[in-house]
């Protein structure tokens, strides 16, 4: 295809040229592919046949739709609304009630086997999972009837991922991510609270483009975006190297732009593009902007990564309940305290006996038998 | 009183236990200054990358430690007898039995010392409590270590949780070796005191003394 050929077509979109052939390019940056790909992302995402999406939401709290198509980066959100056809979402969806359901039922049995199935939010499965119920049916009984239909699933933010926040502990609705309960469907998990717009769109357009969902690490997170740690692309990686260390927040260190390990960053074990791709088209990202990761993209991030300004988790004390929580250091540092004591008690019961015994004698109490 | 000497370790295992122990020590100190990099170097323009330069330690540290587990694996089974696992686990009635006998002598309870060749029982359960948990901290090591390698992903998915989980496991494991490296000098050092087989000197030059009975 020529360039004066999609250049028409691009014409005829809702967003202009312009923005539209930028999109696609952010998109191919993120996915790694050179530049010449930018026509075939083009031509695919302009291709007659836009796919129908059904988005499910579930327990959620809407941060990640809203992150997609509001924010401050309102063209990334209309070219996904342009290359994709949301036939079903609950947010932006004219219709509503019986309606509603209706054009649901009509987009999957329409498009059996061919749309793709976006879920927002964990899925409650403990009591029958009465905890989430849309039009009188659970959420469990809805992702069993629409996600087997589905070409595809994608889990977008960490709660469809991995059950986010209300899978936290003491988890009381036994919330878990789309992974736990769909079997046989393709799935791709998009976590982050919110995911990056970037790594949705890069990953909508990779499955229009090669017809398949791009290659993923361990988790089903795609690994252009979640391939690295964030530490390992992080500017301020140099300060952490040298040993330039945050002590406090506001604290000069903090003002030089100095490393944030001490107070709490999560880079290390955290894996995400947010250092490469950053935010809201405004080349922010957390760490940038002087606060720690805390992880976001990863499973139980609620439980591993608090609390979010020190290093690791406090150990809980066995039998002191859910409350008491102590620095591991702290805990460290008493048992040697009790291994010091009772080695020094244990040598004292010796030399003493040593002393008792001995006193008639010269040899040893192993040499008297 | 006369002492029979007897070649209890062979060279392999003593190789072991000094690049293990020398490892332990490394791994410890660099571990704790990775935990909380307590220097804060503030000057900008310096080049003496303290962090950078104590993950290097570690990790070659890390290496010799994995070789030595490696090489106590291999002993473990195809070493000499006192150093294969059926000599000291309490796996068989006599080695039970040494267990209790141990304890009680350890206890001051008892003046018998259940004399052995090689490891007494209770020695060997905290060895192998200790292997074990070295092969847990080379796991969440090289998880750590090659976040990007799908070997270790799988693994340390898989045994140990997210990555973070790994970590923590890892900083707690760290107190356990501290804890053993304390208790094993004392013990050590007690046992060479109380019962004169030479033990210290055995871990060097591979022989124990026994009194000679006959
Ligand atoms: C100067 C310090 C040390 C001395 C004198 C020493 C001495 C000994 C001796 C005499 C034994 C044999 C004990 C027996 O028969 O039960 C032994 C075994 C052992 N030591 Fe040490 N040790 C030292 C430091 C360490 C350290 C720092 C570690 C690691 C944390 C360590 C780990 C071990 C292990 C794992 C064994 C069992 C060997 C086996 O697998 O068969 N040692 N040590
Ligand atoms: C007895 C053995 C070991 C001890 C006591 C030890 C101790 C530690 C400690 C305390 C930390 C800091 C944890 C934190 O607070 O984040 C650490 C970090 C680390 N250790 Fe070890 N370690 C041991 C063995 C190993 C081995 C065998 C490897 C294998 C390569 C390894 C690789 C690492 C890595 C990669 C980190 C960096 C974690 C990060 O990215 O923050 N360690 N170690
Ligand atoms: S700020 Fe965080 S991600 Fe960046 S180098 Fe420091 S610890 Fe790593
Ligand atoms: S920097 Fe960390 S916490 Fe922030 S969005 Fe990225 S992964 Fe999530």
């Amino acid at each position: 295809m020529s360039r004066h050929d999609f250049g028409n077509e691009v014409n005829n979109m809702r967003v202009d040229r312009r923005t539209f052939i930028k999109g696609c390019t952010m998109a191919a940056a993120a996915l790694g592919l050179s530049e010449t790909m930018v026509p075939k992302l083009v031509a695919a995402a302009t291709s007659a046949q836009r796919p129908p999406v059904v988005w499910l939401h579930f327990q959620e709290c809407t941060g990640c739709t809203e992150s997609l198509l509001r924010a401050s980066h309102p063209d990334i959100g209309r070219l996904i609304l342009d290359i994709i056809s949301l036939d079903y979402h609950e947010t932006v969806m004219a219709a509503a009630g019986h309606q509603a359901e209706q054009v649901l039922q009509e987009t999957i049995n329409k498009y059996n086997g061919k749309f793709i199935c976006v879920v927002e939010g964990g899925i409650p499965t403990k009591d029958g999972g009465i905890y989430c119920k849309i039009g009188g049916r659970t959420a469990v009984d809805i992702l069993a009837d629409v996600a087997p239909k589905a070409a595809a699933v994608i889990a977008i933010g960490t709660c469809a991922s991995f059950g986010g926040i209300q899978a936290a502990k003491p988890n009381p609705t036994g919330a878990v991510g789309v992974r736990d309960l769909v079997k046989g469907t393709p799935i791709i998990n998009i976590p982050g609270c919110p995911p990056n717009p970037i790594s949705f769109l890069g990953t909508v357009l990779h499955y229009l483009t090669f017809k398949r969902l791009p290659r993923t690490d361990q988790l089903g997170r795609p690994l252009f975006a979640y391939g690295r740690e964030i530490h390992d692309q992080c500017e301020r990686r140099a300060h952490f190297d040298e040993g330039r260390f945050v002590e406090q927040f506001g604290d000069e260190a903090h003002r030089q732009g100095f490393c944030l390990y001490k107070v709490g960053c999560k880079g290390p074990g955290t894996f995400s593009n947010c250092p490469a791709v950053r935010f809201n088209g405004v080349g922010a990202w957390p760490v940038g902007v002087g606060h720690g990761c805390v992880g976001c993209t990863e499973p139980e991030f609620w439980d591993t990564m608090t609390p979010f300004y020190e290093r690791l988790p406090g150990v809980t004390i066995p039998g002191g309940g859910e409350g008491i929580v102590t620095g591991a250091t702290s805990v460290g540092m008493k048992i040697l305290g009790v291994t010091a004591a009772a080695v020094g008690i244990h040598a004292a019961v010796g030399i003493g006996k040593r002393v008792v015994k001995c006193k008639k004698c010269n040899k040893t109490p192993d040499e008297q038998e | 009183m006369r002492y029979q000497q007897n070649l209890a370790w062979s060279v392999l295992l003593r190789l072991f236990h000094w690049s293990f122990a020398l490892s332990v020590v490394v791994l410890v100190t660099t571990g704790f200054y990775i935990h909380f990099p307590w220097t804060n170097t503030m000057l900008e323009g310096g080049r003496s990358f303290p962090v950078a330069t104590m993950f290097y330690i570690h990790f070659i540290a890390a290496f010799v430690f994995t070789a030595a587990l490696l090489a106590r694996l291999y002993l473990l089974l195809f070493g000499n007898r006192q150093e294969r696992f059926w000599d000291f686990l309490p796996i068989t009635p006599k080695n039970i039995v040494n267990l209790f006998k141990t304890i009680a002598n350890y206890l001051y309870i008892s003046d018998k010392y259940d004399r052995r060749l090689g490891h007494n029982t209770l020695a060997g359960i905290f060895y192998l409590v200790t292997f074990i948990l070295g092969l847990v901290q080379v796991l969440s090591g090289f998880y750590m270590l090659y976040p990007e390698n799908v070997v270790w992903q799988t693994w340390g998915l898989r045994l140990l949780g997210p990555m973070q989980q790994a970590r923590y496991l890892h900083y707690l494991i760290m107190w356990y070796f501290i804890f053993f490296a304390f208790v094993h000098l004392y013990i050590v050092v007690w046992s060479d005191i109380w019962h004169k087989e030479g033990l210290i000197s055995s871990i060097v030059n591979g022989r124990k003394y026994t009194p000679d009975k006959s």
